[in-house]
């Protein structure tokens, strides 16, 4: 086990599959959260509506415009621009937006590259591109196929939309066939705030190396998770449990009272951190209760 | 005794420059890199990078997991804007008009080769069958590429109406109409191919196939009324640009099958996304030629009604091409 897995927080309460890592070009590993489906396609319905509206809105615009039938140029013009709006609309946003469209910045998502490149434009294109024979053409061919040819040929195409469609439901990264051909993800950013720090400037409570040597990180870290809930009665009631428990493990010497059961955690947290964090910085770390010595 | 754990200090010293860098990027993600002043875009990668290391340092020696979930999650909201596109839209169309797309073309000059091949196959093939037996070429166009020529034409119909003909009654309409429908026809073909080029690239050989046995059958209903040179010559205005083009949506199709079918020292998914992009950028390229080329066919083709005129542009066309795709964007790095 190397220093770096060591001393990289214990994982609670994750999902493994819905992680990935990129490596910055400064050698940094960065966890990404991969977008969730449900998002993906949110964001997609999102960004049809919005397409979809502009083009009607062109429409409406030039019929209220030419009150007397619009001139047939005008019309080709504006036919020529909806083809233009139809082909670039996600091209256009996802190079100027850097990853997003409309759509993804509302639900928070974001293309990146997958393996911490920049994301390139051309990237951007393939993956667009790639949406017409994943989605638009088979559902074209599909009305076709209704229509002119054969029910049969209807289940072929059927089954082959199906498949492109659950195609991010079969692999690690989520990816459709236009992520893979462009070497893309779709990620999930969220901001996170910086929360107080836990440790506060006096302590009332005082503990023996022998004492903060009962726990490690991973119990330091479930007790931070149950220190940042917020108060109510099962919460107080939580820390009187919590405490009692402490107290029998590391033989704390007198009792602790109802009321001081918080301030009491608060301590430990603080003790157990500062002891656990010099062993760690002589090259002792102590990834939980179990870890021998 | 909090002055003691380093963690704390560390974090007391340093919070103020990742608030900092958190508030300018909670600006660029609302607003745009443009909303940041000349010296903050300064600062910038200045915070990103101390920012980066803060992390590196909190892993080694802090056990507060709230800090260190706070620290990844600015880095890679930093990361994503520091790493992001980093030209501005008219810098990349330079970049990629003089260098990358010729770079692309040329990087898959034998899948051009071959793509252009079968497009010729599929013109010889279609001459041969529509020779043999004329009620052929009504199999190989459709009724809407056709427009009423076929082989009960004469050869006055072909050269008054088509050929020399001025279907549109002004300039301004056959530009709008014409270059439009063309346009419009000729990208959705093209995006086929590219599409189907993902599947295996077979069906892409078969559509170039069949784009080359539509052209061979309309060559061969002029030919056997000799009007094979004035063809020719109407062909060339656009044709040029318009069948460069379409072999390089297949050239296109066929580099991301050659890419999925024959992966060679990377995995699949790895060669896929080296050459998808390659790919990606011809594409582009090729949608833009085609925008051209419809501009050539309803604008110019009108206006220019002699053959050994139409011979000169579809000559010189075919030149600029040529001398842009070998030379364009050697010399960059």
């Amino acid at each position: 086990m190397t220093m770096a897995t060591a001393v990289r927080p214990p994982k609670v309460k994750e999902k493994r599959s819905a992680r990935r890592d990129l490596m910055t070009p400064e050698g940094v590993i960065l966890p990404v959260e991969l977008a969730g489906r449900g998002g993906r396609a949110g964001a997609f319905l999102i960004d049809l509506v919005i397409w979809l509206g502009s083009v009607i809105g062109i429409y409406l615009g030039i019929d209220f415009g030419f009150k007397h039938g619009a001139d047939d140029v005008v019309l080709e013009i504006a036919e020529f621009i909806v083809f233009i709006i139809r082909q670039s609309y996600f091209i256009f946003f996802e190079i100027v937006w850097q990853g997003r469209t409309p759509g993804k910045r509302l639900l928070g998502l974001r293309v990146v590259d997958r393996r911490g490149g920049p994301l390139l434009p051309a990237s951007v294109i393939v993956r667009n591109l790639a949406r017409d024979l994943e989605l638009f053409l088979p559902l074209r061919f599909l009305v076709v196929d209704l229509i002119f040819w054969s029910p049969w040929w209807a289940v072929l195409n059927g089954a082959c939309l199906l498949g492109f469609l659950l195609l991010p439901f079969f692999n690690r990264g989520r990816l459709r066939l236009g992520d893979f051909v462009a070497g893309t993800m779709v990620i999930k950013v969220r901001p996170v705030k910086l929360a107080q720090d836990l440790i506060e400037a006096q302590q009332q409570f005082r503990f023996s190396d022998k004492q903060l040597r009962a726990y490690g990180a991973f119990e330091l870290q479930v007790l931070e998770d149950a220190l940042r809930r917020s108060p109510s009665s099962d919460t107080e009631a939580l820390y009187r449990d919590v405490a009692a428990v402490i107290c029998r493990r590391i033989d704390f010497p007198s009792a602790v009272a109802a009321k001081d059961a918080e301030r009491f955690l608060r301590d430990f947290y603080a003790a157990q951190r500062g002891f656990l964090e010099r062993e760690q910085l002589f090259g002792k770390p102590r990834l939980d209760k179990h870890h021998a010595g | 005794m909090s002055e003691g754990i380093k963690s704390v200090a560390f974090r007391k010293g340093r919070e103020a420059s990742w608030q900092t860098l958190e508030a300018l990027i909670r600006r660029i993600e609302r607003r745009g890199m443009r909303s940041l002043k000349a010296d903050e875009l300064q600062s910038l990668p200045l915070l990103y990078r101390s920012t980066l290391s803060a992390l590196s340092v909190a892993r080694a020696i802090a056990l507060d997991r709230a800090l260190v979930l706070y620290l990844e999650n600015l880095s890679l909201r930093a990361f994503l804007v520091v790493y992001g596109p980093r030209l501005g839209l008219v810098a990349g169309l330079c970049q990629y008009f003089v260098r990358d797309f010729p770079a692309a073309v040329r990087a898959a000059r034998w899948h051009v080769l071959l793509a252009f091949l079968t497009t010729f196959a599929g013109i010889i093939a279609g001459f041969l069958l529509v020779q043999a037996d004329p009620s052929w070429f009504h199999t190989l166009v459709p009724g809407g590429l056709a427009e009423g020529r076929g082989p009960n034409s004469t050869r006055e119909s072909l050269l008054n109406d088509e050929i020399f003909g001025h279907s549109a009654t002004s300039f301004r309409q056959a530009i709008v109409f014409f270059a439009n429908f063309l346009f419009q026809h000729n990208t959705t073909v093209g995006l086929l191919q590219f599409s189907l080029g993902i599947v295996g690239g077979v069906p892409t050989l078969l559509l170039l196939l069949y784009q080359g046995l539509t052209l061979g059958a309309f060559i061969e209903i002029h030919t056997a009324r000799g009007l094979t040179v004035e063809f020719l010559g109407w062909l060339s205005i656009h044709g040029v640009t318009e069948i460069t083009a379409i072999t390089l949506c297949g050239a296109g199709g066929l580099y991301i099958a050659d890419a999925f079918l024959f992966p060679g020292l990377y995995s699949r998914a790895e060669n896929l996304r080296l050459k998808g992009r390659r790919a990606g950028e011809i594409m582009i390229g090729a949608m833009i030629m085609f925008f051209i080329a419809a501009l050539l066919e309803g604008g110019l083709r009108q206006w220019v009604a002699s053959t050994p005129g139409r011979y000169t542009i579809g000559g010189l066309t075919a030149l600029a091409w040529l001398l842009y795709f070998v030379r364009s964007g050697r010399a960059a790095p």
